[in-house]
């Protein structure tokens, strides 16, 4: 009797330790469909494809050529709509316009530059290996870095800005592709803040995606003209536009 | 065989197992509440505090609420490690300390959790049943945070 309860305690306390021990496994089954506000907005056609400005409809109509979500067409978007205002799009990029907008020579910077852009053609290539190798060579690149060179304001941007870009890339490096793609989100405003703050002497692209960002847009950073779209990858490639040409 | 398995290995497990209740841990607990806490740098409702609290704190303040099991070792032991990982990732008593950058982007990784369903664990809600996130609350605290992050 005694060794059956002294079994019956083991088996308890065995149970337990797998229950605590198996967390962290969350399941990646992500929904797609983003959860939509259902307000009442029947105004016809004043909504437009952000890549077809030509197929027009009402507040959650897919366009009927590529199956964006329609966004309020430009130029009727009053108060707190902002979608399709490229360079102040979304709450992240307000960011980028607190700093001045200098595209200095530097060649200090491509590093970074490269082991980003080796993520971004990872993802756009839906190979999370090769997302996860460049964060990895993004960290090295961060690590790397001379902050000899910058002056007391630039520092403390810089360390803001690496901070946050390291932890994205920590998570690039162990995430699945669907996270690693929302923390390439976050990783492209950093990049792209470190460029406007220290400048670069490659030639880029920012590009546009209108559908992340919970439809809001947001950016991402390519050496190629041609639209590879990292955050859509085959299900949308060229889905996106060039906003602006860095040098 | 079995004989020696019930006549050995069982005490000396028993034994060791009432041995290392003695250890002593350092448990995750504060009455504290610090200039950086996110109620000191947020304007946070009661209605959200409480799920914070209940769902979130555990793992992601300076403060757990511990219940009796969870201070038998080696469940403790595992919890604290839980802990320590979780505040790394966010620690809303030092969410004050955060630049701004990082403020937001911990709060697009919350939203998306909150709304993926990862958070809270599910491995954590099997045992803390309250800690459930109902959907209605679920979607109060990623309004709150969205609206949180929009204003940044």
């Amino acid at each position: 009797m005694r060794n059956l309860k002294m079994n019956l305690l083991l088996i308890v306390l065995v149970a337990f330790t797998l229950s605590l021990t198996s967390c962290g496994s969350g399941s990646d089954n992500k929904a797609t469909d983003k959860m939509e506000n259902h307000e009442d907005d029947n105004m016809a056609n004043m909504y437009a494809c952000p890549m077809h400005p030509e197929i027009t409809g009402k507040k959650g109509d897919k366009c009927s050529k590529c199956g964006m979500e329609l966004q309020m067409k430009e130029g009727d978007g009053h108060g707190d709509h902002d979608h399709g205002d490229h360079e102040h799009g979304s709450s992240e990029m307000s960011e980028t316009r607190t700093i001045e907008a200098t595209t200095k020579k530097n060649s200090a910077t491509s590093g970074i530059i490269d082991a980003y852009l080796q993520i971004k053609n990872g993802l756009a290539s839906d190979d999370k290996v090769a997302a996860a190798q460049g964060g990895k060579a993004l960290l090295g690149a961060f690590s790397k870095f001379d902050m000899s060179k910058l002056s007391g304001a630039q520092h403390k941007e810089y360390m803001d800005i690496m901070e946050n870009a390291k932890e994205q890339a920590e998570h690039i490096v162990k995430s699945p592709i669907d996270h690693q793609r929302e923390h390439f989100e976050v990783l492209s405003n950093d990049i792209n803040d470190l460029i406007t703050l220290l400048g670069t002497d490659k030639t880029l692209y920012r590009d546009f995606c209108p559908m992340i960002n919970d439809g809001k847009g947001g950016i991402w950073l390519s050496e190629t003209k041609e639209i590879k779209n990292p955050f859509m990858g085959s299900k949308m490639p060229t889905c996106g536009k060039i906003v602006k040409q860095i040098n | 065989m079995k004989r020696t398995l019930k006549k050995i290995i069982l005490p000396i497990l028993l034994i060791a197992f009432v041995g290392i209740q003695f250890i002593p841990t350092n448990r995750n607990q504060s009455d504290e509440i610090l200039p950086s806490d996110i109620t000191k740098v947020f304007e946070v409702p009661d209605n959200i505090l409480q799920l914070l609290q209940n769902s979130c704190y555990d793992c992601h303040s300076n403060n757990t609420n511990y219940p009796w099991y969870n201070k038998i070792q080696p469940i403790s032991w595992m919890l604290e490690n839980h802990i320590q990982e979780g505040k790394e990732e966010v620690n809303f008593s030092r969410f004050g300390d955060y630049s701004t950058r990082k403020k937001k982007s911990k709060f697009k990784s919350i939203i998306s959790q909150l709304k993926d369903g990862e958070m809270p664990l599910w491995s954590y809600t099997l045992i803390h049943r309250s800690a459930k996130l109902s959907e209605e609350e679920r979607k109060m605290l990623v309004d709150w945070m969205q609206a949180q992050r929009e204003a940044l």
